[in-house]
C-alpha cells in the first residue's frame, strides 16, 4: 500500500517531533528484532506505535542486520536506520513492547512515557533465575529421552549431561563468545558427558540419551521465524534466518561428531 | 478392540502428553515466557504430540501426523492468544519443540559418520541411501511443523498489509 497523500485529520508535526517518533520507533523495533519476533510483527508493531504517537504514516524496512524507519506527516518526513544484532529469544520482551504500543494506541501514554518504558525494558530485560532455567531445560531434554523410547537410566544420564551443557552455554554466552562456537562447545560437552557415563553400561539406549541431551540447542525460533517470514513475503530476512538455523544445526552435529570421534560411537 | 488394547492406548497417550508437556515447559522457560502463561505452552505441547502419536497409532505416517499435530497447535495457539491477549508465538513455538525430528537428524549424522569411515563400495552405497532417507524424513517433518505453525496466520487472519 502506498502512503496516503490525502490530508489526514491528524495535526501536522514538526521535524523535531518526527525525529523523536522515529527514534522511539527504532528502539521498539530493535527490541522486537533482537529478541526473536518475525518481520511481520516488527512492521505492524512499529507502525502502530508511530501512528499512535501522531505520525500520519510510517514506512519500515526490516533487514537481518538492521531496521530503517521513515516517519511522515503532511509531506514532511524523517528517516533513520539502526543496526540490530541478535540477542536470543525473550518472549517477555516481545509481549511488553506489544503492550506498550497498544497503550500508546489507546492514548494512555505519550512519547516520553513510551521512551522511558522502552529504555527500562532494554536495560533490564526480564528473565527467569539461571538455575531454574538450567534445571527445567535439563528436565525437558530428559523428557525427550522418554518420548523417543529411552530407558530410565538414559533419562538420568540425559538430565545430567543436558544440565552440564546448559551451564556451559549460559556461561559462554555471558562471556560474549560467538554463538556458533557456543553451540559447538555445548553439543561437544553434552556428547562427552553422555559417552563417558554410558561406559558404565547402565543403559541399553545410549543413542536416545545422546540425541536428547543436545536438543536444548535446537534453533526452533530462527527456523519458525524463517518459515513465517518466507511465507509472508519477507524473503531476505527469511533466508537469513533459515541459514542461521541451518548453521546452528550443523554446529550441533559437528560438536557431537567431535565427541564421538574422540570417545567412539555408542551401539 | 478389546478393553485391554484401549487401556494400553490410553496409557501410551497419557505418558506421551505428560512428557511432551514437560519438554514444552523447559523450552518455554528458556524462551522467557512469563510464568502466568506457562500452562498454555504445556497444554499446546501435550495436545500437538498426542495428536501426532494418535495419528501414527492408526497407521498414518510421521509426516502426516506431525502436520496434523502442528496444525492443532497452531489453532490452539490462536485461541490461547485471544484469551490471554499475548502474541501467538509465545505459545506455538515452545509447543512445537517436542515434535522436532531429533532422532532422524541424529540418524542422518550417524550414517554420514559411518560412510566417512567405510572403504567398501556397497556398504557405502547402503549408508548413503540410509542417510538420504533420514535426511528427507527430517526435512519433511520440519516442513510440516513450519506449515502447521503458520497456517492460522495465513488463513484465519487475512488482512490487507498495513505497511
Amino acid at each position: 500500500m502506498s502512503s496516503p497523500d490525502v490530508v489526514s485529520s491528524k495535526p501536522p508535526l514538526s521535524r523535531e517531533t518526527l525525529r523523536k517518533i522515529a527514534d522511539v520507533c527504532l528502539l521498539a523495533g530493535q527490541l522486537l528484532l533482537q529478541y526473536g519476533a518475525d518481520a511481520q510483527r516488527v512492521e505492524e508493531t512499529v507502525h502502530r506505535l508511530g501512528t499512535a504517537l501522531g505520525a500520519e504514516w510510517l514506512d519500515i524496512l526490516v533487514s537481518p542486520n538492521g531496521l530503517l524507519v521513515s516517519t511522515i506527516s503532511h509531506g514532511e518526513f524523517r528517516t533513520k536506520m539502526r543496526r540490530v544484532v541478535r540477542h536470543g529469544v525473550n518472549m517477555q520482551v516481545l509481549m511488553r513492547v506489544d503492550e506498550i504500543s497498544r497503550r500508546a494506541e489507546r492514548g494512555e501514554c505519550d512519547l516520553y512515557e513510551v521512551r522511558g518504558a522502552l529504555e527500562t525494558l532494554a536495560a533490564h530485560p526480564p528473565h527467569a533465575p539461571r538455575w531454574g532455567v538450567i534445571g527445567l531445560v535439563a528436565l525437558a531434554c530428559a523428557a525427550f529421552n522418554q518420548l523417543m523410547g529411552g530407558d530410565w537410566a538414559a533419562f538420568g544420564i540425559t538430565f545430567v549431561a543436558a544440565a552440564v551443557a546448559m551451564w556451559v552455554r549460559v556461561n559462554m554466552t555471558q562471556r560474549a563468545f560467538n554463538s556458533l562456537l557456543v553451540t559447538l562447545a555445548t553439543a561437544f560437552t553434552a556428547g562427552v558427558v553422555v559417552l563417558l557415563v554410558v561406559r558404565l553400561q547402565l543403559t541399553t539406549t545410549p543413542q536416545t540419551a545422546l540425541t536428547a541431551s543436545v536438543l536444548l540447542l535446537v534453533p526452533g525460533v530462527p527456523l519458525i521465524d524463517a518459515a513465517e517470514d518466507l511465507m509472508t513475503g519477507h524473503l531476505v530476512i527469511g533466508w537469513a534466518r533459515g541459514v542461521q538455523g541451518g548453521l546452528i544445526s550443523m554446529a550441533i552435529a559437528l560438536g557431537l561428531w567431535l565427541a564421538m570421534s574422540v570417545l567412539g560411537v555408542p551401539r | 478392540m478389546s478393553v485391554h488394547t484401549w487401556l494400553d492406548l490410553g496409557w501410551l497417550l497419557l505418558r506421551d502428553a505428560w512428557w511432551s508437556a514437560i519438554a514444552a515447559l523447559g523450552f518455554a522457560v528458556l524462551f522467557s515466557v512469563p510464568p502466568r502463561l506457562l500452562w498454555g505452552c504445556m497444554l499446546g505441547g501435550a495436545v500437538g504430540h498426542v495428536v501426532r502419536t494418535l495419528c501414527m497409532q492408526v497407521g498414518l505416517s510421521i509426516e502426516v501426523g506431525t502436520l496434523l499435530g502442528a496444525m492443532a497447535i497452531g489453532l490452539l495457539g490462536e485461541w490461547l492468544a485471544r484469551r490471554t491477549r499475548a502474541p501467538v508465538q509465545v505459545f506455538t513455538v515452545s509447543a512445537a519443540i517436542p515434535m522436532v525430528p531429533g532422532a532422524f537428524a541424529f540418524g542422518t549424522m550417524l550414517n554420514l559418520i559411518d560412510f566417512s569411515n567405510t572403504a567398501d563400495a556397497s556398504t557405502g552405497q547402503m549408508l548413503l541411501w540410509q542417510a538420504a532417507y533420514n535426511a528427507v524424513k527430517t526435512a519433511l517433518v520440519l516442513a510440516a511443523i513450519a506449515f502447521g505453525m503458520t497456517w492460522p496466520a495465513l488463513v484465519l487472519r487475512r488482512r490487507r498489509p498495513v505497511v
